[in-house]
């Protein structure tokens, strides 16, 4: 798991049927001064996270399968946090 | 899961039993470099990460960007044994990015 910044979302229609009503927001993975570093990548978000907000990304398949439901899904990417803007 | 333009097709000729009749795509990477805002940019620019072999089934053509998840997560779909670790998962309509710099 990783600290990112929403950047961006996409919206796509033809997709793997687990993707099927989840938003897909667009991170870029930061360093702790919030530097960007590497590609952004494209989380399901069920913690609904903002514009701009620094989130972790976790990059387990198991438990994003579960949360999709979908054992048979190629889902890896998840938002398990949106970290508090105080607290940094 | 990356998002990345389709800039070709790969045919096999011999290939690992379990892939066979296995559609590939070649798939340049974005990065903050080169991040376009529409789903069909048009032109021809690749970007500086290596460019990835993607297994597809959803039918995506030169020229569109798809979303391909890499690592043991892209050989969900399949039973065991089967060396897939780059995978087609879903083709992008719109894409809205804001970076900050």
């Amino acid at each position: 798991m990783y600290l990112a910044r929403v950047e961006g979302t996409i919206t796509s229609t033809v997709k793997h049927p687990s993707f099927g009503g989840w938003r897909l927001l667009i991170c870029q993975p930061i360093d702790s001064a919030g530097t960007a570093f590497g590609c952004p990548v494209v989380a399901i978000d069920p913690h609904s996270a903002g514009m701009h907000e620094i989130v972790i990304v976790s990059t387990d398949g198991k438990a994003a399968r579960r949360a999709v439901r979908d054992n048979r899904s190629p889902v890896r990417h998840m938002i398990t946090g949106i970290v508090d803007p105080k607290a940094t | 899961m990356r998002l990345g333009k389709i800039i070709g097709r790969v045919t096999l000729s011999k290939n690992a039993p379990a892939l066979d009749g296995a559609r590939w795509l070649l798939v340049t990477p974005y990065n903050r470099d080169y991040f376009p805002e529409t789903a069909h940019p048009g032109d021809r620019k690749i970007t500086s990460e290596p460019s990835i072999v993607v297994y597809d089934n959803l039918g995506a053509g030169v020229g569109d960007t798809v979303g391909f998840i890499e690592g043991r997560e892209a050989a969900a779909p399949f039973g065991d044994n089967v060396p897939i670790d780059a995978i087609n998962g879903l083709l992008v309509d719109k894409i809205h990015y804001r970076p900050l710099p």
